[in-house]
């Protein structure tokens, strides 16, 4: 059919564009599909000295074709980031076009302006060009502007020495929003050990500020310690730290400050990993029993194990259940359970769950007396869940100071979260 | 694909283009533009349109220019003629104030590829280099890449390619890297970009942007330092961005650090072990795709390090929901990193796959399990032994093939796994699991009570057997048994060969039947000496740890797409030691056979006598001066150098000392073949000289073909 014909194209050849047909890209979805139903699907796939290298999101294959020996890894990067910027850019539409919060075929349809434009952009013979969103936005003709500003709108970043804010932003009230955000990854085998962990931190930053403000972030030092890598002994080291460009990388090596000019709105200021024994911060204790021809039993004990003081919003315990369980009998000591048949869960939420606290769940489930002759595999039990005003890592802000030439006030707000990343457990049935 | 109502639809945008009510007004305009515009990329073949688009070209809306130029892009070149019409107001926008003009109008007419356009790019490209927005210059530099492209032939002017040269300096970082690009696509055909000491600082002083560094650091591969000190100020620039948090410039940096330190291992090695964390941390990174390059990449770091990950063992764990090509590559790389401290742990994950629902994933764990076996046989023949309980198919088909090969080379344990076989035969429906259960019974029938019980079910339904690989392994199997057994053998034997000399369509059946009948007219002894060869072969010391490799090894294919593409091939092969299977059965294992696949396309493609010939005077050429007495591992580390890699070799000491060697010819150009050499090298001591014999050759080369032939009948 058309629909699935709808791909994005994009040519990543090393040197030069002419050197695959783009008629090559017919042969993508037939080698997929056969790849798959053999069970030997792999993110490159090759037609005669043709390689695709794909990726999928959400209902779409975003596909790069080259006939060279290509750098894998910045292909596939390549292709994240346009994921990233072709959501980004159309969530600024107007509002009567349908926002790609969700990157997906309808929404690319709706928005193939855009993407036309973002592609040439993007990428120019092959090149990756210009993939800095706000810089971007700039280049972009949005749909229902009027047809004046259209057409006079110099981009200003063109010639900017800031490449990444623009002059002359003017805001009533200037406020910068700090958002210290840390994801806590668990992998929890059967028998209760936890097989790995880490935590996923960033901050993140809505800055409504005028002029061309200079900031500088103070960080607790037994982070920033882990941040250089200096004092190995106390501090957990810290490993893929990543900050936004507009940081200045030598000004932090040196007196580790971090110090920038703040792309306007919303940006990343920076990210990190702590690859560290985390304690998980909602533990989970199962049994599940299952009597073959006649029922599942299970028993879920969740404890929060943080501190009193904090509470957990929004928990979600999801528990798999048999795709072929039915009649499901659920008792809770607090929160809800709710049988999602489509996804074989039981989910369980807890709306607040304070630190030191213990819940109960059980579930009874009917099986039919004929047994499903297919293997199933043993999914893991995951938690979501959401701890504001506290951070695992104990990162913390000291202070952010904002310079503008004009000297005027400014206010920054600092909120800290600790959610859950991929946090799985996993069951012995 | 004709569109449904396509022609309808041309013709009523054809009608409301060339409505004058709607060319004056312009939002009108626009939206039908934008309406032809989704057609097109909806499928429907709106080519006919292209007058009426040229006409909508000149406008002084941006955002209408910049749709009409879609179109055109893609139909201009069915219109060449027309096209030339586009030309005077793409040329006329070249001028306009706005650089965002500017820049549109002197890409898309780059874009348009017609040659017979050339004579009008030129010149608006030549000023566009001088542009004052940077990003009008990007686009021009680009611009004389495409237009070499199109007319490779064509000389392009000397003082445009100076000019590209200088641009090298311009402030605008992509400016810069476009230039590179560009004067690699004009002077492809002498080398490209000549790199010189300081174009070279230059460009390492400005790394900027990811993408454009990716590009500096793999076009400096072709730079060589000077001197020592030259080459020690380059890896300190490059320190930093070794260890960045982008996975493809750390992968281009450590890709640059091993072409420069080619001379200094010990300095490579540090690279490598610099590397770690980023690697790691690309291993957990939210994108699959990124992740299983990331692990394809340390698999090479691990030939060269064995030891880079071992503490590191759990990041490798697999996730319940990551697909099966990253499964089996995290278990390769497990297997690799099996350690005393760690094997219990490892070995418990790595059951916990066993059942998994995917079935290659599962296979591919019951096979780990069975490499790591060789080191550590009892824990896992406990673990392989248990899961013969579950009677799960493919599970247990997994398991004899992965014992079959274990006893192979540990004979030791073939004690467990004669007494696990017993009743397995009920849950084994493939040929591959059915063979390899066919050939221990034939192995160590004297030790298996049921096996005459067990190869009489085989017998009584050799009618309907399908497999051919099966029939014949039966038929060995029965000789063997009956060499050890008898009285309990004697009557199927019989039955079986009666039925395969006078019944059986297949000629290869027949001829072994009719071999073995033959045989055992000459008496029990021959038969014997024939048919009881050995059992296993504990002598041809399979490398269990692998030597560590020279980086030299795989440093070239590092950060493309080989590591992708390719199993790890030499992994496989140092695994499959035993030419017994493999003259009779091509194994199930998925990654060997795209691996001979893989490597001996060329042989596949040849054909016999050319391949025997190739090779008869391929080992004429061979040179064997008498080498000094040296080491085995002295002459493997020698070897290695050159890259030819030992596929196994007899424990040092024993004489005749053997080895079995092959190498592979690297990728010449755009050619995708590899030719795959084999050898074996025969030492026998005394006199201190080396001779390949050629029987041995012939015999182990025809061991190949046959497995060749086998498996290019099968995938047909």
């Amino acid at each position: 059919s058309i629909k699935s014909k709808t791909f994005i194209l994009l040519y990543m050849i090393t040197t030069s564009t002419s050197d695959v047909d783009m008629a090559e890209i017919d042969h993508f979805m037939p080698l997929l599909m056969q790849h798959e139903e053999e069970g030997l699907l792999c993110p490159v796939l090759s037609h005669g000295s043709v390689h695709f290298m794909w990726i999928k999101h959400s209902n779409l294959y975003l596909v790069a074709t080259t006939n060279k020996n290509a750098n894998a890894s910045l292909v596939y990067s390549f292709l994240y980031k346009l994921v990233e910027i072709v959501k980004i850019q159309s969530y600024t539409e107007p509002p009567q076009i349908r926002p790609m919060s969700i990157l997906e075929e309808e929404s690319i349809q709706d928005n193939f302006v855009v993407v036309y434009e973002l592609l040439d952009e993007l990428m120019d013979f092959g090149f990756p060009q210009t993939t800095d969103s706000k810089i971007l936005q700039e280049y972009i003709t949005q749909e229902g502007t009027k047809l004046e500003v259209a057409k006079s709108k110099v981009p200003t970043t063109v010639t900017n020495a800031v490449s990444w804010r623009s002059e002359g932003i003017k805001y009533k009230k200037n406020e910068v929003f700090i958002d210290v955000i840390e994801s806590i990854n668990v992998l929890v085998n059967a028998n209760g050990s936890v097989m790995s962990s880490d935590i996923v931190g960033s901050i993140k930053l809505k800055t409504m500020l005028s002029g061309m403000p200079e900031l500088r972030l103070g960080l607790n030092d037994r982070v920033l310690f882990a941040l250089t890598g200096r004092d190995k002994g106390k501090t957990v080291v810290m490993e893929d730290v990543k900050f936004h460009q507009c940081v200045r990388l030598s000004r932090f090596e040196s007196d580790r400050t971090i110090s920038f000019i703040p792309p306007d709105g919303e940006s990343e200021l920076m990210s990190y990993r702590i690859n560290t024994h985390v304690k998980p911060l909602i533990w989970i204790e199962s049994v599940i029993e299952k009597f073959s021809h006649s029922r599942v039993e299970i028993m879920v004990k969740a404890k929060g194990q943080f501190k009193k003081q904090s509470v957990a919003n929004n928990v979600e315990v999801r528990v798999p259940v048999p795709s072929d369980a039915d009649s499901p009998k659920f008792k809770t000591s607090t929160g809800n359970a709710k049988y999602v048949p489509e996804k074989n869960l039981v989910v369980w939420t807890i709306k607040s769950f304070p630190g030191g606290k213990e819940f109960l769940m059980r579930a009874h489930f009917g099986l039919p007396s004929v047994e499903k002759d297919e293997l199933e595999g043993k999914p893991p039990i995951t938690v979501k869940f959401e701890i504001p005003y506290f951070t695992v890592s104990g990162i913390q802000v000291r202070y952010m100071k904002i310079i503008e030439k004009s000297g005027y006030q400014a206010l920054p707000w600092v909120r800290y979260i600790t959610q859950s990343g991929d946090y799985q457990l996993r069951t012995n049935v | 694909m004709p569109y449904l109502g396509g022609e309808d639809t041309v013709r009523e945008l054809r009608r409301a283009l060339s409505n004058p009510n709607v060319q004056s007004d312009q939002l009108r305009y626009r939206n039908t533009i934008l309406k032809v515009i989704r057609a097109m990329s909806q499928g429907v073949d709106v080519s006919g349109l292209f007058s009426d688009m040229v006409k909508a070209c000149a406008t002084v809306d941006i955002v209408q220019k910049k749709l009409v130029y879609v179109f055109l892009c893609s139909y201009a070149a069915l219109n060449p003629e027309l096209s030339l019409l586009v030309i005077n107001t793409l040329r006329k926008d070249c001028q306009d104030p706005n650089p965002m003009v500017r820049s549109l109008a002197l890409r898309n007419m780059t874009n348009l590829r017609l040659p017979s356009l050339m004579e009008y790019v030129e010149q608006p490209l030549t000023a566009g280099l001088r542009d004052r927005a940077a990003c009008v210059r990007r686009v021009a530099v680009l611009g004389w890449a495409k237009l070499h492209n199109l007319q490779p032939n064509s000389e392009i002017d000397a003082a445009v390619v100076n000019e590209l040269y200088s641009l090298l300096r311009d402030p605008d970082p992509v400016v810069m890297v476009n230039c590179l690009r560009a004067l690699e696509e004009i002077l492809k055909e002498e080398g490209g970009i000549a790199i010189n000491k300081p174009i070279t600082h230059h460009l390492l002083n400005r790394l900027s942007d990811v993408w454009g560094q990716c590009e500096v650091l793999r076009i400096l591969q072709r730079y060589r330092p000077q001197s020592e000190d030259e080459l020690f100020d380059i890896l300190s620039l490059l320190d930093a961005s070794l260890v960045s948090p982008h996975p493809q410039v750390m992968a281009a940096t450590l890709s640059l650090f091993l072409s420069l330190c080619s001379g200094l291992p010990a300095v490579s090695l540090a690279a490598l072990e610099r590397v770690r964390g980023p690697l790691l941390a690309a291993c957990g990174s939210v994108s699959r795709e990124l992740r299983f390059t990331a692990l394809c990449h340390i698999q090479l770091l691990l030939r060269s390090l064995p030891g880079l990950m071992g503490a590191h063992y759990k990041r490798f764990f697999c996730g319940y929901a990551e697909p099966a090509y990253i499964k089996q590559r995290k278990m390769q790389v497990l297997v690799e990193l099996v350690n005393d401290d760690n094997v219990t742990m490892l070995l418990d994950e790595l059951k916990g796959y066993c059942t998994d629902v995917n079935t290659d994933t599962a296979q591919a764990a019951i096979s780990a399990i069975g490499r790591i076996g060789r080191s550590y046989s009892d824990r896992c023949l406990e673990i392989l032994t248990g899961l013969l309980a579950l009677k799960q198919e493919h599970i247990t088909s997994a398991v004899v093939q992965t014992m079959r090969d274990l006893v192979w080379v540990c004979p030791q344990c073939s004690d467990t796994v004669c007494l696990a076989l017993e009743g397995c035969e009920e849950t084994l429906q493939d040929s591959q699991g059915r063979q390899a259960l066919l050939w221990l019974l034939g192995v160590y029938g004297e030790q298996v009570s049921s096996a005459p019980y067990t190869l009489e079910v085989f017998i009584d339904g050799v009618r309907s057997e399908v497999s051919l690989g099966v029939k014949m392994e039966l038929l060995t199997t029965t000789m063997r048994l009956f060499l050890c057994r008898p009285a309990e053998t004697q009557d199927m034997l019989g039955r079986l060969l009666h039925y395969c000399i006078e019944e059986e369509p297949d000629m290869c059946v027949r001829d072994q039947a009719l071999l073995y009948y033959r045989l055992l007219h000459c008496g029990i002894e021959e038969t014997q000496k024939v048919l009881q060869g050995r059992r296993s072969d504990p002598s041809l010391g399979v490398l269990i740890g692998r030597p560590s490799e020279p980086i030299s090894q795989w440093a070239c294919s590092f950060n493309t797409l080989e590591p992708l593409r390719q199993g790890t091939v030499e992994t496989d092969s140092t695994s499959r030691g035993s030419p017994e299977h493999v003259t009779f059965e091509p194994k199930p294992n998925t990654d060997l056979s795209d691996t001979l696949n893989f490597s001996l396309t060329l042989l596949l493609f040849l054909g016999d006598e050319k391949m025997e010939e190739d090779y008869m005077c391929l080992e004429e050429q061979i040179q064997f001066p008498a080498i000094p007495h040296c080491s085995p591992q002295s002459l493997q580390a020698a070897m290695q150098l050159v890259n030819i890699q030992t596929l196994a070799f007899t424990p040092p000491h024993t004489l005749p000392w053997r080895v079995y060697l092959y190498t592979h010819t690297q990728h010449a150009g755009d050619s995708p073949h590899i030719t795959l050499i084999l050898g074996e090298l025969l030492y026998t001591g005394e006199a201190n000289q080396r001779a390949v014999l050629k029987k041995a050759l012939k015999g182990f080369l025809s061991i190949l073909t046959t497995v060749l032939h086998t498996l290019s009948s099968e995938r047909k």
